[in-house]
């Protein structure tokens, strides 16, 4: 009677391979366009690339009054972009400045408007980008620790050891109802003061151990709701299999709330990211400290902008990077 | 000799007493099958067995050894720790809700606990695992997630996963009552076959047609006692307790 019962779902799940065809169908068709496209683009940039302007070519074109003017307080600098080349000569007093813009083998003044503009945005980059390298860094290497860390703050939250319990809780109670500014300014500045041996002089090494202090706090309470999450039978299962509570642990629950830890880690994490701006007060060269340095030293505000795109488009690639881990860990339901 | 043996007892949530002194014994090769309302305190008592509720008070006698003996709550005698574990391991239990691991495939569910528990070579409890599956006419799903069983496929795992720790008594928790009727039966046929195969099982369930046809014994519970105990055709058809025959009359 099993058996036929077996080959009756066997033929009913047929109909459905059908269907499940078109959509992969679909997903195919789309695979390609995006193949095409980013074919196109690449060929655009290798066309840019090959006819880019040299550096010396666009140099030469600031006005020779400029440089007569300024004399010896006359600063220059030039940055290549693939097609793009910026160069910029700056009498350092008056504060009178030229800018070109060569493009495509072509040479352009820009001394105003959008163009002017966008060779300020180009001018920053680099620096940006320097900040960035520090604010991703930071922020991947404190929330993976401080992941690993909230298991086990997570499990002796849980743990009917009193004294275990009361340890972690109180741990979690300190970080999250405190401000990370004030723990950042307390590691780095405070620590020394209690004993020297204490003292974290590398910035980015006190920024990296308050952050995963701080997010173990916080992720220990999303994987200790996790964990609560998962239904009772699988407890009870377990035992009546004769696992220990470690082994049920390991083998059943943590393993089936990873799934839903994904979500509330991504958020965790993008709040870590912007957190992150906080070390510029310590003077940690982030992204958000490369940007206020900018706008204070060319008196443009307008740094901004180009600074809260690249936070968006980090915020962006991680969110996608965690759906699809979310997609992964799903193939079960 | 009795596989499983209890004597007087009582479990007690709160103010409120759920069992009151159960004797029951169910010896080797035999199916006793227990009936009786909800709330009758069925389930606790065989949940109490394995140790999924702590009794208030009695004796649990595993293999005619004492087990567990507790009072008001505190634990008089509790076989060491690696005896508790052999013991308890003699139990197999299957539960209403399946209580399937949904990360892990038909197979790997079977092996989970020998493998991690038992310390068995993994390609020899992938093999057993095998033979399992077959028993329970499951041998094409040994790849697929529990998720994509349908419920009565889904119970019949849950059924090997039990038997893959070779427990010496098998405790069904109604097994059947989370199952669309037209599924009911697969299941029912598994669970024969294994009675055929002589497996001691002790079952809390409301199919009555199995429990006439499988069932050495019957054991009618009703608030929380034993109210009357027989072999099937003298307790179906002729039950001397009231609430028995007030209980047949219900539900036949």
């Amino acid at each position: 009677m099993a058996d036929n019962l077996e080959t009756e779902s066997g033929s009913k799940n047929k109909p459905k391979a059908k269907t499940a065809a078109e959509p992969a169908a679909k997903a195919r068709r789309r695979r390609l366009a995006l193949y095409i496209v980013l074919g196109l683009l690449a060929l655009a940039v290798l066309i840019l690339a090959l006819t880019r302007p040299s550096g010396e070519k666009v140099v030469g074109e600031i006005s020779q009054p400029l440089i007569d003017k300024a004399g010896s307080n006359y600063s220059q600098q030039y940055y290549n972009y693939l097609a793009f080349s910026i160069a910029r000569g700056k009498n350092v007093r008056s504060a009178e400045s030229d800018t070109h813009i060569g493009f495509a083998g072509r040479t352009f003044a820009v001394n105003a408007g959008a163009a002017a503009v966008a060779a300020n945005v180009l001018c920053w980059l680099p620096a940006l980008i320097n900040g960035t390298r520090i604010t991703i860094s930071l922020t991947v290497t404190a929330v993976c620790a401080g992941v690993f860390l909230s298991v086990f703050l997570a499990l002796g939250k849980i743990s009917r050891r009193k004294l275990l319990s009361r340890i972690c809780s109180g741990y979690i109670f300190f970080f999250r109802g405190t401000p990370l500014l004030m723990q950042l300014f307390f590691i780095y500045y405070g620590l020394p003061q209690i004993s020297p041996a204490l003292a974290i002089n590398n910035k980015f090494l006190a920024a990296f151990v308050t952050f995963t202090l701080n997010s173990a706090a916080y992720c220990a309470e999303i994987i200790r709701a996790a964990i609560q999450s998962i239904d009772k039978g699988q407890f009870e299962a377990s035992r009546a299999l004769g696992m220990s509570y470690g082994q049920t642990m390991r083998l059943v629950v943590i393993p089936q709330s990873i799934r839903r830890l994904i979500p509330p880690v991504a958020n965790e994490f993008i709040m870590v990211l912007k957190d992150a701006s906080l070390v510029s007060i310590i003077a940690l060269t982030d992204l958000t400290f490369q940007t206020r340095n900018i706008s204070s030293s060319s008196a443009s505000a307008l740094v901004y902008v180009p600074a809260m795109i690249i936070y968006l488009i980090i915020t962006a690639i991680f969110t996608y990077i965690f759906n699809r881990m979310e997609k992964r860990f799903s193939i079960y339901t | 000799m009795a596989l499983i043996r209890t004597e007087k007892v009582c479990k007690n949530f709160g103010e409120l007493s759920v069992l009151t002194d159960i004797d029951v014994a169910v010896e080797p090769k035999e199916v006793v099958c227990i009936i009786g309302p909800s709330g009758a305190g069925k389930s606790t008592f065989l949940r109490s067995l394995n140790q999924l509720e702590r009794i208030t008070s009695g004796k649990i006698y595993i293999d005619e050894k004492l087990f567990l003996h507790r009072e008001n709550n505190v634990t008089v005698f509790q076989q060491n720790s690696a005896e508790y574990k052999r013991l308890l391991l003699e139990m197999g239990m299957v539960f209403q809700s399946f209580n399937l691991f949904p990360h892990r495939t038909a197979l790997q569910n079977i092996i989970l606990a020998p493998v991690n528990v038992q310390k068995k070579a993994r390609a020899q409890a992938e093999e057993e695992a095998r033979e399992l599956l077959a028993k329970v006419g499951l041998s094409e799903k040994a790849d697929e997630y529990p998720a994509r069983l349908s419920g009565g496929q889904q119970q019949r795992l849950a059924i090997a996963r039990a038997l893959a720790m070779q427990p010496k008594i098998m405790l069904f928790d109604e097994p059947t009552s989370a199952l669309d009727p037209e599924l009911v039966g697969e299941v029912l046929q598994v669970m024969k076959q294994l009675a055929e195969s002589g497996m001691t099982m002790l079952v809390v369930t409301h199919e009555m047609g199995f429990a006439r046809d499988v069932a050495d014994r019957i054991i009618f519970m009703c608030d929380g006692m034993v109210a009357e105990e027989g072999e099937p055709s003298e307790l179906f058809t002729n039950p001397k307790n009231p609430r028995t025959k007030q209980f047949l009359n219900s539900i036949l």
